[in-house]
């Protein structure tokens, strides 16, 4: 009984300490510190690539990320970061990260990134890597890009596909869907900067799940004891809350071809005026989906495997959260090793170890 | 399931969640939400077009521009940003091709000069998928 009270007390004072943090904004981890260059940039877009000396494999990887959220999920903190397992796997990784588009970004159609800036940043790495070939990695809207790109441009130099937590059907996306398909327009939603704010796009992923909010601060409270549980909250919910404007073209080609036409499940896809496919993908392919995804729930991702026309394809689906896929330990256990295994599979290991980074 | 050790009060609020977590998410699902999403917001543009509508009349009687014409002004920039870089990464992209299959174009491309007279050289061909409707 007294043990209990002093554990009661020493969580207490514990808490008043982390809730001050908290609060305050103070000691919040950082996210993101993986050493990378800038190897490419145009307008909000950048290249970067992840320094290490252990690269073993070629042909290097190129991340696309998705346009509506940090990219900083995939490097979250030192030790949780799923860019950090790939650099000690052996891969030269680099990333398209888009920033935070602006007024001038409100004009950007899926075109730009799919038939722009995705084949720019292809022949960047391949200029810098000296290699033929790129492995590509989309994760989430990402992967929908990479999609789009790689059955518009059959004949790029890709050798293999891995999309993570990418959405095809979009008649289960849920309510963030059911509005547009319901009669709202984007352009009901877009500020004054001609995009979609993040404010709006926060808003839709938290309808997704009404009661979690309210679950999430009694979790921290019954919790806030813990540094680890409160550095770990930190990062996570600092990015859940933090996400960037969606480009307003963008947006209304999104809800158009995507959302209403579901473009993806009924073939109506359209890049720069042209009809797409997905059967015209015939590269060896990886589609990796969650069983527990609130974001993008698994019937969303689940006619992906059957639309692509690759020979090679595979689908991975692992009892995990949408941020489950990449971040924490059931990822480092599970899902990385995974995607390692398949990646290994799509490269050639090149001996001696090639130092990766510092381009200037 | 509850984990041995886990508080009273946390027990209670799992349960009442466990109750309306289900109900909660069949609400945000029913056409009545979307439909009231939809009317509610554009309630709120209708409420904010109104107040910037009086408010740019007030600065257009001074002669001055409202925030309504610098966003406009804006937003022609921005297309304008949008069409400069990518023409900007398309010429990028066609230079790195060039160069990749044949390394002195770009040299002699450079040196030579169009005859003023004569036809632009057309735009590179975009490789498509099949036609349209295929």
């Amino acid at each position: 009984m007294l043990d209990r009270v002093r554990r009661d007390v020493e969580r207490n004072a514990l808490r008043a300490r982390n809730g001050i943090k908290l609060v305050a904004g103070v000691d919040r981890p950082g996210v993101g510190l993986t050493p990378k260059d800038v190897v490419w940039e145009r307008g909000r877009t950048q290249l970067w690539h992840y320094r290490s000396d252990r690269v073993r494999y070629s042909p290097p990887l190129l991340i696309v990320f998705s346009l509506v959220s940090r990219s900083y999920i995939l490097d979250l903190t030192p030790g949780n970061s799923f860019i950090e397992q790939l650099l000690d796997a052996g891969f030269d990784v680099y990333m398209v990260d888009w920033g935070e588009p602006d007024e001038r970004d409100a004009e950007n159609r899926l075109e730009d990134y799919v038939d722009d800036y995705i084949p720019a940043a292809i022949d960047r790495v391949r200029e810098i890597s000296g290699a033929d070939e790129v492995n590509v990695f989309g994760y989430c809207f990402g992967g929908d890009l990479c999609l789009l790109h790689a059955a518009h441009h059959p004949d790029a130099p890709v050798r293999s596909l891995t999309v993570l937590a990418t959405p095809v059907d979009f008649t289960r996306m849920g309510p963030m869907s059911d509005v547009f398909r319901g009669g709202l327009e984007v352009d009901d939603v877009v500020d004054e900067d001609g995009n979609v704010p993040p404010r709006v796009v926060v808003q839709g992923f938290k309808t997704l799940t009404p009661t979690a909010e309210v679950t999430r601060y009694v979790t921290l409270w019954e919790r806030l004891w813990s540094d680890e549980y409160v550095s770990a909250y930190q990062a996570m919910t600092g990015w859940s809350d933090d996400h960037i404007p969606f480009p307003g073209a963008a947006a209304r080609e999104t809800v158009q071809m995507l959302v209403r036409d579901n473009g993806f499940v009924t073939d109506r896809l359209t890049v720069g005026g042209d009809r797409v496919h997905l059967s015209d993908i015939r590269l060896p392919f990886l589609t990796v989906r969650a069983d527990r995804d609130h974001i993008v729930p698994p019937e969303a991702t689940a006619p992906l495997i059957d639309l692509v026309g690759s020979e090679d394809k595979h689908e991975l689906r692992l009892a995990a959260g949408h941020m489950g896929l990449v971040v924490g330990k059931t990822a480092a256990r599970t899902t990385v090793p995974e995607i390692i295994g398949f990646l290994r599979q799509r490269s050639e290991e090149s001996a001696p170890a090639r130092a990766a980074g510092q381009e200037g | 399931m509850t984990q041995p050790g886990t508080p009273m009060w946390r027990q209670a609020f799992d349960a009442a969640e466990r109750r309306v977590t289900p109900h909660a998410e069949n609400l945000v699902r029913t056409p009545g939400f979307t439909t009231g999403v939809t009317l509610l917001r554009r309630a709120q543009n209708l409420a904010r077009d109104t107040a910037r509508d009086v408010s740019a009349r007030a600065w257009h009687l001074v002669n001055l521009p409202a925030g309504s014409d610098l966003a406009r002004l804006r937003a022609q920039i921005g297309a304008l940003d949008r069409e400069v870089r990518r023409l900007t990464v398309q010429l990028e992209n066609e230079r790195r091709a060039r160069a990749a299959t044949d390394p002195t174009q770009e040299e002699t491309d450079a040196d030579g000069a169009h005859p003023t007279g004569g036809a632009r050289p057309r735009p590179p061909r975009r490789r498509t998928q099949r036609p349209p409707g295929a």
